[in-house]
Formats: structure tokens, sequence, C-alpha cells
């Protein structure tokens, strides 16, 4: 939607002055509608994004380390491990490649994808919408587990693969050896087995090697460790679905501004009822986050009052909120299902109940469900007159239940938190 | 040095009325009230110091007991107890402020009241002049009003408790105090009480910090080079540089949160144009340092221990100095691998990922210097050198944990989960707190001239690992499998690891108790200490004096021989 | 002699200044946490306020009271002389890193201003600036007043190592007012500021900065007050003088943050801004 289309719809917009340089004030990175203060610093942009080192000092700073260290990299790392990840300097400025439906799809498993498309218990058509049931539950903790979460998103199973592959055994492997020197050393030096201490204080051999092993053990880290750091920070296409995520004290709100701008407040729901339901307690909330499945959508995460974090165990997924900024990152979802995440900064009281609970459905039925808040797809928009500026019914208005914090209003019109009384 | 000296006797004789004729006598101590509460004796402040850091780490250990007993199961159990004895009154809202003001309350009392003061003003106060052969700090007024500023910054966050900080009394802002959490998000007296209690012990560790520097750089006995000194005290003077130069950060960056709260200035809020992300920058600019300064010390005292132990040299001694330093040097520059979440851009991350990983080196030269000094040794399992054992292992253990942190990437999952919990017990409730009770084992009988029991020592040893252990460990689970911190109540899935976490607790629980048994015992039925009761393997100059030392030790200092090997441990006779 | 003492260093008898210094300070921080939340507290805080300050003060004359008669007595020795140099360097160095964090924050709010803040408007000065001092009045005045103010030290310094009694007082009183006139200009130029204290991040950051450097700019000015007190008692000898190079070193230090905030805050920091 063009700027125009904002400000004629009375919404407060604001040209930005793109730091990418490419001076196009159409571009649809470069605008943004919301309250004045809550938006500040909108870094979306293709090109800005692998220039955000302008977006702070510190980053200014390290920039130039962080080549030399990139640089290193290349010149130590195995030819093979790079040609193998494709990590140059160049790649994180390119275009990403286009991650298409199709090919993340193939990798729903059949029954999941054949669950979506069948639309049996997801959803009925465009008017009846049926928020998943709990047998579509894929991102959740498990009582006892001993490790991550499943991961269902393609940068999930990488990180999940290199701490798996990489620092697990790095992590046992160094625990175990200095256990087992050390039971060593009990067993072979005790006053008993050895009465005359040696008075060896130097041997220049194993001291290089224990500071070269680790080094290279560590070189060895690095290299996946930059290769994920360059997947997770690959921007999305130009017309990735942008999903604006605020975090409220104490309850989230997703805005979609591709799709008309309407908000979904998403709640707590009581853990009561949840568990009646079969949901998981403290983890389900009232109105998901309904996303699209096999597609990279922009999550931007902003707050009103104080940092909240808006995070998804098994999609990898973790991006602080912060009042004044946006912050933007990009996620692919694998398959139809619902994965509940919670909060992951300490934002007051209720910091421990305000989950997060993402539905992902198939494109046609998550196009439906938009349709069915009244929000629009695609070029929708531009004909939509009035969609923009209209209240939509049974929506709260986003405010803060902290009365000095900016942008306050008055409390959330409903509390979430199982043993409060309603304040409808 | 000889004809200044006499010069200065002349003003000794003439000095304070008060002492008169006394005056020269090593051991001659004033009187209560001027010993304990105007003292100018390094030993003396040392052992308020560390009665003081008992005492918080009584109150802070007590308050993790709530913590475990609250996240015992799911749902909200003790809190709403706890904010009636507290004096408010228990709510729903209240009740969770509770958890906060509890989290917060034990992050900051362990960090500045019972670890460093017990490290650094403890220990460092009772054995850098000692160890370097000094009669005492170079300003020992000031040492003074360092611990008397710290019991200050203390009583602050006491009456942090009692007033209001928002939704209910206390600070609800975790240690790291993020704003605008701590700005527009606490409203009341609290939040401001807490900031004071930081500026207060603040400013005590710099003067500290000064005072040891000095006295390390200028009171070393006649020709003990700093090659030649031991390596407690290289960990202490590194410590205090990072103290000088890390806490004033701090302390420009909390005065901006109390601009912020009282006088509207708008540093962190973004109506204003500020921004909560430099709050984090300025914090851990000063907090990365701030967990060094926690185990540098603690390292030092492993390296006399095992070195004692082993009845053996400290293994690449230059190698175990300078790796501090670096680690030191290294730890100012790597202070964003706590902020990967806040949207740093993909450079910062990498850098911070690498430099983060860098400091795996020098420590893992000091890990293995530590074993290479036991290789081939004549080992003798004492009390002090099963925990320093411990340390270093379990400190491994946190050190690869942080590692794995490291990765900017990985970081994203796990990031404010119960990994990051973990992590840090393992380093400091496992790496800070056992190297205390090493240190602690190693020289009581020297502070007090009376032996604690050796079998109540490795009692609570066994006790304590195996309760620490089974407290920190399955919180890894916990956050690999998505836990946040900072939460009373958890999801069901969460009960498992959690119910045997809060039984660890009652493990290290009773051994506690016998640590404090082992205190009473030492003091009422103590066997006396000799001078160097460690035996041969213990060459530092403390063990040349008494237990307890004399009130004013080395009144004519000691000479390190130009040819005595001092890092080697070699007496001279033994070299020539 | 057995007992004896036989080094350097100065042992000190017991203090009570330590134990009321920090009591002091617990009550300044009390009263001042009563002062900005007097709607909580009630008017209690003038007292407890008052009283923490009056503490504080009398702990650091009685302290540094201590420290002239030890002085005096003939404790500071070579080796003590020494240790106060190096405590003073590293009570400067962090100093130094306590300015840094106040920097910190100008550069940030500078180089990056928040583009959609209503007040800041994406640019530097903020738009809620309508004007900023002129650099080149006031401030620069200012500037001069202390460059001036650190040759006046020096040549009091000078005259000091050279015996000449009357050349250190002329110095030393020299320094003292321009150090007067310099708080004076900068108190004239708060009250006629183009902007309020508060608000955005500019003023913010600018009061603080510029206070903070202000206030160390009073203590610098009362410490050499001391020093020329201490001249008229007749203390200082062209060998042992101590007290007197600590003011001046810190007058040093307080003059260079000076000229970072010259150049960063005042010219740079305020450059392409309507001028007041
Ligand atoms: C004593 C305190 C202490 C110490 C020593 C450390 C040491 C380290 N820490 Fe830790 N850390 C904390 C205290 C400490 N930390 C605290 C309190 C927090 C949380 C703060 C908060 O948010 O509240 C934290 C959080 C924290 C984070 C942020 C996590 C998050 O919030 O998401 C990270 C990330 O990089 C990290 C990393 C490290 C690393 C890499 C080390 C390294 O220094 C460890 C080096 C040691 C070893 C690696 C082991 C020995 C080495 C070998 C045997 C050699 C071979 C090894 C290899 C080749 C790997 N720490
Ligand atoms: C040195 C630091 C230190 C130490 C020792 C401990 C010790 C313990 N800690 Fe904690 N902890 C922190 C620093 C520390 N902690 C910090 C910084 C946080 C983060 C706070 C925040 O989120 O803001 C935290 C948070 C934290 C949490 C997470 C809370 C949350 O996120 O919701 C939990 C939960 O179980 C916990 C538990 C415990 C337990 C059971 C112990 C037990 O091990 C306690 C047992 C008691 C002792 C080990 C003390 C014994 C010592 C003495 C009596 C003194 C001895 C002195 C001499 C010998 C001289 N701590
Ligand atoms: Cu929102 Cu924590
Ligand atoms: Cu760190």
């Amino acid at each position: 939607m063009s700027l125009d289309a904002l400000e004629a719809s009375g919404k407060r917009a604001y040209r930005v002055a793109c730091r990418s340089g490419c001076r196009d004030n159409d571009c649809s990175f470069a605008i943004m509608a919301a309250p004045e203060w809550k938006v500040a610093r909108i870094e979306r942009c293709a090109l800005m994004m692998s220039e955000r080192a302008n977006s702070r000092i510190a980053d200014r700073m390290t920039r130039f380390l962080a080549l030399i260290w990139v640089a290193a990299m290349l010149a130590f790392a195995p030819q093979s491990a790079l040609a193998q990840e494709g990590l140059t300097q160049s790649d994180l400025v390119a275009p990403p490649p286009a991650i298409v439906p199709p090919a993340a799809m193939e990798q729903v498993p059949d029954d999941a994808a054949a669950d979506a498309t069948s639309g049996d218990p997801v959803i009925e058509d465009a008017g009846g919408y049926v928020p998943m049931g709990p047998e579509m539950i894929k991102g959740q903790p498990t009582n006892g587990s001993i490790t991550f979460q499943d991961q269902y998103s393609p940068n999930g199973d990488y990180a999940l693969w290199m701490h798996d592959a990489i620092l697990l055994p790095m992590v046992f492997g160094i625990s175990l050896l200095v256990l087992g020197l050390l039971l060593f050393v009990i067993a072979k030096f005790n006053r008993r087995a050895n009465k005359v201490p040696s008075r060896t204080t130097h041997n220049t051999l194993v001291e290089v090697l224990w500071t070269i092993i680790p080094v290279i053990i560590l070189l060895a880290i690095a290299v996946p460790s930059i290769t994920l750091l360059a997947k997770q920070f690959k921007t999305p296409p130009a017309d990735a679905l942008t999903i604006k995520a605020t975090g409220y004290q104490w309850y989230w709100g997703y805005t979609y501004p591709d799709n008309g701008g309407f908000e979904i407040i998403s709640n707590m729901m009581p853990e009561e009822e949840a568990r009646a339901k079969g949901f998981p307690g403290q983890l389900e909330v009232d109105n998901r986050l309904v996303l699209p499945v096999g597609e990279p959508i922009r999550i931007q995460t902003t707050a009103a009052d104080v940092i909240h974090s808006f995070a998804v165990p098994s999609l990898w997924f973790k991006h602080d909120a912060v009042p004044g900024r946006i912050n933007e990152k990009t996620m692919i979802i694998k398959e139809p299902g619902i994965y509940y995440g919670q909060c992951s900064e300490l934002c007051g009281a209720r910091h421990g109940y305000m989950p997060i609970a993402i539905e992902a459905l198939p494109r046609p039925q998550f196009e439906a469900w938009v349709r069915a808040q009244g929000g629009t797809v695609g070029n929708e928009a531009a004909d939509t007159d009035g969609v923009l500026g209209a209240e939509l019914p049974g929506l709260q208005q986003p405010e803060s239940a902290v009365p000095d914090a900016a942008g306050a209003g008055a409390p959330p019109t409903r509390t979430t938190a199982p043993g409060t009384p309603v304040t409808e | 040095m000889a004809t200044t000296a006499d010069t200065f006797q002349g003003h000794t004789e003439s000095h304070g009325g008060s002492h008169g004729a006394e005056h020269h006598d090593a051991d001659h101590k004033p009187g209560f009230f001027a010993r304990w509460f105007m003292s100018t004796n390094h030993k003396d402040i040392g052992t308020l110091y560390l009665i003081f850091a008992i005492c918080a780490g009584i109150i802070g250990g007590a308050i993790s007991g709530i913590m475990r007993a609250e996240l015992h199961e799911p749902g909200i159990q003790v809190l709403g107890y706890w904010v009636n004895f507290m004096g408010g009154e228990a709510s729903f809202d209240a009740n969770l402020h509770m958890w906060n003001v509890l989290i917060t309350a034990h992050g900051l009392i362990m960090v500045f009241f019972m670890v460093m003061p017990a490290m650094i003003g403890g220990f460092g106060n009772w054995f850098v002049p000692l160890m370097i052969g000094a009669p005492d700090m170079a300003f020992p007024r000031m040492n003074n009003i360092s611990f008397w500023l710290t019991v200050a910054g203390f009583a602050s966050l006491m009456f942090s408790m009692f007033v209001p900080g928002g939704i209910g009394n206390g600070a609800g802002t975790g240690w790291t105090v993020y704003a605008p959490l701590s700005t527009s998000g606490s409203t009341g007296p609290a939040v401001d009480f807490a900031i004071f209690s930081l500026h207060l012990a603040g400013a005590g560790s710099i003067l500290g910090a000064t005072n040891f520097i000095t006295t390390i750089f200028n009171m070393r006995a006649p020709g003990m080079t700093l090659h030649k000194m031991p390596l407690f005290v290289w960990s202490v003077l590194v410590t205090a540089f990072l103290l000088l130069l890390a806490l004033p950060v701090l302390a420009a960056a909390i005065t901006m949160l109390l601009t912020d709260r009282n006088f509207q200035t708008t540093f962190f809020d973004p109506a204003g144009g500020g921004d909560p992300v430099l709050y984090q920058h300025l914090f851990w600019f000063f907090g990365h340092p701030e967990v060094y300064i926690m185990i540098l010390p603690g390292f030092g005292m492993i390296s006399q221990i095992v070195a004692t132990f082993s009845r053996k040299p400290v293994f690449g001694y230059l190698g175990m100095a300078y790796a501090m330093v670096a680690i030191g040097v290294v730890g100012f520059v790597v202070w964003a691998h706590h902020m990967y979440t806040v949207g740093l851009d993909v450079n910062t991350k990498m850098y911070f990922t690498a430099a983060t990983m860098v400091i795996a080196v020098p420590t893992g030269v000091k890990i293995f210097s530590w074993i290479a000094t036991m290789w081939g040794g004549s080992m003798e399992f004492k009390s002090p050198m099963v925990w320093a054992m411990g340390f270093i292992f379990l400190f491994t253990v946190g050190g690869v944990t942080g590692v794995v942190l490291a990765n900017g990437g990985i970081d994203d999952n796990l990031h404010d989960t119960y990994y990051v919990v973990a992590h840090f017990h393992y380093v400091l409730s496992m790496g800070a707190v056992f190297s205390l009770f090493a240190a602690f084992y190693y020289w009581f009988p020297k502070m007090s001239g009376r032996w604690h029991s050796e079998l109540l020592a490795h009692i609570h040893f066994w006790g304590f690992f195996i309760g620490v252990n089974v407290i920190f460990f399955p919180q890894h689970f916990l956050g690999m499998n998505g836990m946040p911190r900072r939460i009373p109540d958890y999801a069901e899935a969460y009960s498992y690891w959690n119910e045997v976490s809060s039984f660890g607790y009652y493990i290290m629980f009773a051994s506690m108790g016998v640590f404090f048994v082992n205190l009473i015992y030492a003091f009422t039925m103590g066997k006396k200490a000799s001078a160097n009761y460690w035996g041969e393997g213990a060459t530092t100059l403390e063990w040349t004096l008494s237990s307890p030392p004399p009130y004013h030790q080395f009144e004519t200092l000691p000479v390190i021989e130009e040819h005595h090997d001092y890092h080697n441990h070699l007496p001279a006779e033994e070299k020539a | 002699m057995a007992g004896a003492v036989n080094h350097e260093y100065h042992i000190l008898p017991p203090d009570i200044w330590p134990l009321l210094g920090s009591i002091s300070a617990l009550t300044f921080t009390t009263g001042m946490v009563m002062f900005m939340h007097s709607d909580f507290f009630g008017g209690a805080w003038y007292a407890v306020l008052g009283l923490g300050i009056a503490g504080l003060i009398a702990t650091f004359y009685s302290w540094f009271a201590n420290i002239v008669n030890e002085a005096e007595s003939g404790y500071h020795t070579p080796v003590v002389q020494l240790h106060m140099r190096y405590g003073m360097i590293l009570f400067i160095a962090s100093e130094v890193m306590f300015f840094v964090g106040w920097f910190w924050s100008w550069f940030d709010f500078s180089l990056f201003p928040s583009e959609l803040t209503e007040v800041i408007g994406g640019q530097w000065p903020p738009k809620a600036i309508e004007a900023v001092m002129d650099p080149f009045d006031l401030p620069l005045l200012n500037t001069l007043i202390l460059l001036c103010s650190g040759t006046t030290v020096t040549w009091a310094h000078h005259s000091l190592i050279h015996g000449d009694r009357e050349g250190l007082k002329k110095g030393l009183w020299l320094t003292v007012i321009l150090g007067a006139v310099f708080t004076a200009v900068q108190i004239y130029e708060y009250g006629h500021a183009p902007f309020d204290f508060g608000g955005n991040t500019y003023s913010s950051a600018f009061y603080m900065a510029t206070g903070f450097h202000g206030f160390h700019v009073l203590v610098g000015t009362i410490f050499l007050i001391v020093c020329l007190a201490r001249t008229y008692k007749g203390h200082f000898t062209p060998r042992q003088h101590f007290g007197f190079e600590a003011a001046a070193w810190y007058w040093h230090f307080v003059d260079v943050v000076w000229l970072f905030l010259f150049i960063v805050v005042y010219v740079w920091g305020g450059w392409g801004a309507e001028i007041h």
C-alpha cells in the first residue's frame, strides 16, 4: 500500500528518510503507519538490512572487526565448508533467493498437508473459521524433556543440527576431558602413589597444544555459527507478508499492515478454560496469531510500554519488542499447526502470563481468515476504501495497563490471568 | 630507605596520644568499638567483610529457597505469604510482583553483597598485604569506608523492599534494572532506593579498587617483582582494574535511570527520542566485566590451593598471570553477547560471537595449567583441595555452556531461558562459591588461629556438590525446552525438572547446616593452628606468620632475595 | 628491636569518619529518595537530606583535615606520597570512565536521532530544540577561561617549585577566580538557554553532561581554595606539595573534559541548528 493511501485514510504516516539511499519513496519498506512514538528507526529495506551497521554506534565500531573476522574465517576455513554454505560478504548483501512456498511445502508431512488442504478440522469455509484444536499442536514443551522442542523452521533445523552435532559434543567432550584428567591425577598423583612431587613447571609443547587446540575447536564452531547468523539475517522478499507484533503489559497485539491493518489482541486464555479444551495451560491464548505456512514472513516487533520479547522456541525465534524501535526478522513455518511461546523479557508483574500462540495455516485458509477479520488480501487494499480508517468490530484498542507508560490509556478491557476479576 | 625510615620512626613516637608507649607493640589491639567500627587494620576490615558476606549469603540463599519453594510445582504457592510477611497486601498482581522483587534482591545480594565483598573485600584485604609482605593496605582509612559504604548500599537495598515499587512493595526490575521497566514501568521509591544501593556499593568498590592497585604496585616487599607475585595477588590486581574502569560506567547509567525517573530526562524514554537499548549497552559494558570480577579472584585462590596441596609450584606461572590479564582485557569488548535478541545487526552479532568465544582460550590455559600443576604432584585431599577440584570441573561445565550461548544464532533460542540461569549458576554458585569455600577452609585457621573439622568440611563439600548439581543441571533441560526466566509460575510441561531442581535445594540446604556447625565447632572446640599448618606445599608469605598473624605484621619488611625463585616456590637454599 | 616499625608506610590509628561518612552517604541518598517521592514520604526529606549533606561536608572536611595534619606531622614519606599519586591517577581514571558513559549517550543520540519521535524528527539537534547556544559566544569564552586557568595553575606550580610563594599565591588566586567566573558564566548560560531541561534527548544529555562537568569544576575550585588556604598557612614546600599537585591534576582533567564537551556537545552537537 502506498504512502498516499495511508495518508488519505487519515492515519499518521511518516515519510522516512531511508538510509539505504535508494530514495524510492514508494518503496513499501520505507513507509509505516503508526502512532508516532511507537515507531522509530524503521529498518526494513533489503539494502538496509545488510547495511544496518549504520543503525547503532556499537555496530559501526564493530563492523570493521567483523569484516576482519569474516576475512579470517574465509582464510582459515576449509574450502569445502565454504563451498557448502556459500558464506561470503556478498551473500549477506545480495537479494535473498526466493524461498517459495512449493519448496517449503514439500517438507510438510503428508498427513499435515492433507489435513490442511482437505480443510477438515482446520477450516470450513471463508466465513466459518474454526480455530485449530489441540490435535494440531506442534510446538510446545514436553514434560521431562532433556532437549529442545521439535523444530518447524529451516533455520531451526540448522540451529538444532549445529547444537546437536557440534556444540553438544563440544560441551560433553571438554567437560568429560577435564573430569577424566582430574580423576586421573587423583588416582595417579596422590600422596600415597607419588611421594616425591616433580618440579616441572613448564612444557612448551603442551602449553602450545592447549592453546592451539581450543582455537581450532572454536574456529570449527565459528564457521557454522556465522553461517547460521547469515541465514537468520536473510531478508525476506519484498512482497513477503509483514506482521507487526506489539508487546503490551501484558498481552500481545498483532497488526497485519499488508492486509488492511487490522489488529488482533491476544490474551492468555484462563488456564482452567484452556485445560478444559485440551490446550496447555498458561500457553494458550484467546486469539492466536494466524500466519500462512511455508513462506517467509516479516515479523516486526515493538512494544508500547516496557520491553517484551516475542519468542517461539519451536521456530527458533526470539526477538525483543522494544518501545521506540521496530525490530525485524524473518520467520518461516514449515507445517500447519499451533506453536506456543512466551514473552521472554521481564516486563513486570504478569510477565509469566503473556503467552504467544501461532496458528499456521496454508495460504488459502489464511487468506480466508484474513477476510473474515475484515482484512484484505493483495491489491484489494487499494479498492477497499475505508478499511484502514474503520474501527474493526470486536477488537480491543491497544492500550497499556501501566498508567504512566508512554502512550497509555485505559487498562486493557479484559484481564487475562486466572484469578483476576474481569473488568469489562 | 634507611634514612627515611629513621625520620619516620620519629613521627611514630609522637603520634596519637592514646597510643603512646604501646604503639610499638605489634599485637596491641584497640578497644571493641574502635577496633570494629573505626578500623584501619586490613585484617580486621577483611574479617568484617567476610562476616558481612556470610550474612548476605545467608539472606540471598534464603531468598533462593523461597524461590525454589515457589517453583516446586506449577501455580502460585508461597508468594502471597511473603507479600503479607513483608507488610504488603497479598493479591494476584502483588504476589507476582513479589516474585520479581525476590529474584531482583537475590541477584543483587549475591552479586554485590556476597561474592564481591567476600572475594575482594574479605580475602583480598586479608591476604593481599600478607602475600606481598606489606604491613597494611596503602590507604587504611579509605579501606574502612569501602566497607561501610558496602553496608550502606545493602541497607538501601533493604529499605527498597518495604516501600512501593509499582504494583507492590520492592524493586521488581531484575538485577539488570532494564529501562523502561525500571523507569516508567516502576513508580514509587523502591527502585530509587535500589539504584542508590548500587551507587553506594559501587563507590565503595571503586575506592577499594584504587586501594588494591596502589597497594600492589607500591607496597610489595623488597625483591618481590610483579613476576614473583603470588597468583592470588595478580588476580586481585586485574580485578581491581576491571572494577575501576567498569563501575563508573554503571554509575553513569543508573544516574540516567534516576533522572529519567524523577527529573524528566529522556535517556531511555522513546517519547523523547531516548533508547532503552542504550541502557543495555551501558549496563553490559559494566556487566560483563563484572562477571569476571566475580570469578578472577577465585581463579587466584584456586591457583594457591592447587599448588599447596600438590606440593608443587604452579605450572606455567606467567601464562597463568597473563591469561587473567587477557581475560580482563577481552572482557571489555564482548558485552553485547547479553543483547543478541535486542535487534543487533548481523555484523555486530558476528563480531560479538567471535570475540566472546576468544575468552575460552585463556580460560582453557588456566584450567589445563591447574591440572598440569597436579600432574606429577604429591596430592593431599584436604578440604580446600576438594573444593578446588570441584571448582575446576564445575566451572568448566559452566564455561562450555557459556560458549554455547556465545553463538548469537543459538542464543536466539536460549536467551532469557533457564539455560542461561543454569550457565551462570554453574560459574557463580559453583565457580565463585566453590572458590570461596575452598579459600575459606584454606585460610580459616590462619585467620582465626583455630582448626575447623576436616571431616565436617568434607561432608559439607559432598552435600553441597550434589545439591547444587541437582538444582542447576536440570535447569539446562528446562531452558532448552523453552522455559523463560523470571517467571513464578510455569506450564505443566516444566514441572518434572523443576521439582527435581527444588529437591536439590534441600540437599544443598542441609550441607550449609554442616558448614555452620563446623564454624561453631571451630570457635568453641577447634584446636590451635600452627603457622604453616598445610606444610611444605604452602610457600607464600602468609605462612611465615603465626596463626592468627600479629595485629601489625611485617613491621620489618621481609626481603625476597634476588635468586629466590618465588613463583616456583623454591626457597633460596634449595635453588643454590 | 622487636615490634619496632622499620618501614616507611603510614599505619593509621582507628578513625570514626569512615563510619560517619558512610552513614551520611546513606542519609543523603535516602534524603534524595524522600525528596523525589515527597508525595509518599511527606516533607521530612528536608531534614534527612540536610542532615546527609551536612554529614558529608563534615566528613570531607575532617577527613582532609586529618590528611593535612598527617602530612604536616611528617607521616607522608616519599612512598606514602607515591601512594597518593597512584590513588589520584586511578581516581581520575575512574572519573574518565564516568564521563565515557555520558558521552556514549550523547553520541548515540546525535549520530542516530530517532526518526519517528515527534520531538526528534530524525534530525540533530532535534526538532524540539528550536535553537541552540552559540558555541562561539559564551561557551568559547568559557573554553578560554578554562584554558587560561590551566596556565595559571601551572604558573602557580612553577612558582611553588622555585620557592616563590608570592607567585604561588597569585597563580592560585587567579585560577580560583577563573574557576569561579567559569561557574558563574555557566549558571548564566543555563538561565538563558533557549531550551529547557529534559523532555528530549538533546537537552537531557546536554544538561547532564555539562552539569556533571560543572559539578566537577565546583569541586576542583574548592580543592584549589583549600590549596590557597594551605599556602597562606605555609604548608607547601618545593619538595613536598602533593596536595597542590593533586588539585592541579584534577583541574587539568576537568579542563580536558570541557574541551571534549565544547567540541562534541557545543560545536559539533549543535551544528546546523538555529543559534540563539
Ligand atoms: C562468574 C561469572 C561468569 C563467568 C566466568 C562467565 C563466563 C562466560 N560466559 Fe556468562 N554469564 C554470567 C556469568 C558468567 N559468565 C551471568 C551472571 C550471566 C547472565 C546475566 C543475566 O542475564 O542476568 C551470563 C550470561 C552469559 C551470556 C548471555 C546469555 C543470554 O542472556 O542469552 C553469554 C553469551 O555469550 C555468556 C557467555 C559466557 C562465556 C563464553 C564465558 C567464558 O568466559 C567461559 C570460558 C570458560 C570455558 C570455555 C571453560 C574452560 C575452558 C576450557 C576447558 C578450554 C577448552 C574450551 C573450549 C575450546 C570451548 N554468559
Ligand atoms: C553469586 C551469585 C549467585 C549465587 C551464589 C546464587 C545461588 C543460588 N541461586 Fe541464583 N541468581 C543469581 C546469582 C546467584 N545465585 C542471579 C544474578 C540471578 C538473576 C536474577 C535476575 O534474574 O535478575 C539468579 C537467579 C536465580 C534463579 C532464577 C530466577 C528466575 O529467573 O525466575 C533461581 C531459580 O532457581 C536461582 C536459584 C539459586 C539457588 C537455589 C542458589 C543456591 O545455590 C543458593 C545457595 C546458597 C549459597 C551458595 C550461598 C552460600 C554462601 C555463603 C553463605 C557465603 C559464604 C561466604 C564465605 C565462605 C566467605 N537464582
Ligand atoms: Cu512481556 Cu515479559
Ligand atoms: Cu557476559
